[in-house]
């Protein structure tokens, strides 16, 4: 039985970490994407400001 | 000063988890009857309380919403539905991993499990309801909404579903009753691991949030540069 | 009362072309046939599960009553309209929700005497229980699926949206109304226990009704 219960208690916190960690790399995922669709657009958004001004 | 806290509250949930992990292991002793296994309860039982706690959280963040239109309550609303699933699920699959040692099976239909799973369903909802809109003052206001109305339905499920269905063992920790039948040695280390993950919660909502705002930056950018062309 | 003439004009609009009931009853009747060929019911599992399979058939049913509620005024800017009209949009919100209710007590209808011929039950056996049950269950799936149907309209993939709210919403609904069903199919006597039942089904429709009034303007108008 304990042997059983010991591999089942590991796994039971490796479930635990392994879901947080999942959502941390999405969130990590997310955010570098957002991070370069905001220079993207910034750039984008620059250019026609220069284009306007000329 | 959003990103020290966040940074901030996950190295300090680090530290206590750390500390904890060395408790459980080294210091308290194995449960007489369950043996080794009763040790997933310290991050089953407070994923579930964090869980829940966000959910209302969420609905105080939605109400504050409709009655200021300001987007951070928006966000920081969305941000807690989001990472309470994650802890929801935690707890689910904890719970069954548990399950299936102590009583043979992988799922059952008891009262509190089936609640959970209601509860996981309700907001998932939410997050998929999020993505269909796009326009972001829609999106805010039909989000409150709905939570508004799912977190009062949480309540009357786990209400409906206690009547339902008994088979769930008593609580070891109960607040209500303002006792537990834990040890005191494991109540300090359910305490402090309630604390870590909450801290982890919050360390989680805090990034999350920021991203919302960013997504939400991006898109006015976005409709000046359209109107700009 | 303003929301019983938005119910009016949605009663008459459906029972011109029928689209919406022809659609929830067909549907309602082949989802008892099919459950005949899925488990080859004896009476006894009748018993045990008739009230669960009704109910199953109504809330599916009732998806495509509600799908179209608010669907059918997108159109000509017809919801518009209502929304610039002097009608409040609770009032609005109400009168699909009685529109809504009473299309489907009609599918209800058709598919309890279609049950019946089926499976060779008498639900009759305590027709007033009965009615009251079935009037105050299908009061809050039409509440809450005339909020969710006003909430969707303007989404995409509405259709797929509203069941996947408004199903685990409705679960402590559905547990009550389901128990209390299978108890008065097999004329079974109620204790107390049971009217906890009632007191979450009534506690039910109260909130929602309710909620759904506090928060239609939200809803509708932003």
């Amino acid at each position: 039985m304990d042997a059983r219960n010991f591999t089942f208690m590991f796994y039971g916190f490796l479930a635990a970490w392994l879901i947080v960690l999942l959502y941390v790399i999405v969130l990590a995922r997310r955010g570098a994407r957002l991070k370069k669709e905001l220079e993207d657009v910034k750039r984008i958004a620059g250019e026609h400001e220069h284009a306007d001004r000329h | 000063m959003r990103e020290k806290v966040a940074i901030g509250s996950a190295v300090a949930a680090a530290g206590l988890l750390t500390y904890n992990l060395y408790r459980m292991f080294m210091v308290l002793p194995d449960e007489a009857l369950q043996g080794a296994i009763y040790r997933i309860l310290f991050f089953h039982a407070p994923a579930a309380l964090v869980g829940m706690v966000g959910y209302f959280v969420a609905l105080t963040f939605s109400i504050l919403y409709l009655s200021s239109k300001n987007f951070l309550y928006d966000s920081l609303a969305a941000s807690l539905v989001e990472v309470s699933l994650v802890f929801s699920v935690v707890n689910i699959v904890t719970g069954s991993i548990w399950a299936r040692i102590i009583w043979g099976i992988w799922w059952t239909w008891d009262y509190r499990l089936t609640s959970a799973l209601v509860c996981i369903l309700i907001f998932f909802g939410y997050l998929i309801m999020r993505r269909a809109i796009d326009e972001p003052t829609q999106r805010a206001r039909l989000s409150a909404a709905l939570c508004i109305f799912g977190c009062v339905d949480v309540v009357i499920v786990y209400k409906s579903i206690e009547w339902f269905r008994n088979q769930h063992p008593g609580p070891v920790l109960d607040f209500r009753t303002g006792g537990g039948h834990m040890d005191p040695a494991m109540q300090t280390v359910f305490g402090l691991s309630f604390l870590a993950i909450l801290l982890i919660a919050l360390s989680l909502v805090l990034i999350r949030t920021r991203q919302e705002a960013l997504a939400r930056e991006i898109d006015s950018l976005r409709r000046l540069a359209h109107t700009a062309a | 009362m303003r929301a019983l003439l938005v119910a009016r004009k949605d009663l008459a609009v459906e029972l011109r072309t029928k689209e919406s009931l022809n659609a929830a009853g067909a549907f309602a009747v082949v989802i008892l046939l099919l459950f005949s060929f899925a488990f080859d019911p004896g009476p006894e599992m009748i018993h045990e599960i008739g009230g669960g399979l009704l109910w199953l058939v109504f809330v599916f049913a009732g998806a495509l009553v509600f799908n179209r509620g608010f669907a059918r005024e997108l159109p000509n800017d017809c919801l518009d309209t209502l929304l610039v009209s002097p009608l409040s949009a609770a009032d609005l919100i109400l009168g699909k929700a009685i529109s809504n209710f009473l299309l489907l007590v009609v599918v209800e209808l058709i598919s309890l005497f279609v049950f019946g011929i089926f499976y060779s039950v008498r639900w009759a056996v305590r027709p007033w229980e009965l009615a009251l049950l079935f009037l105050l269950a299908t009061w809050g799936i039409s509440i809450l699926g005339s909020v969710f149907g006003a909430l969707t309209v303007n989404l995409r993939l509405r259709e797929l949206m509203v069941p996947v709210i408004i199903y685990p919403l409705l679960i402590p609904l559905l547990i009550a109304t389901i128990e209390l069903t299978n108890l008065l199919l097999t004329n079974q006597p109620l204790t107390a226990s049971d009217f906890l039942w009632v007191k979450i089904i009534v506690v039910f429709d109260l909130v929602f009704t309710a909620l759904a009034v506090l928060l239609a303007d939200t809803i509708l108008v932003g």
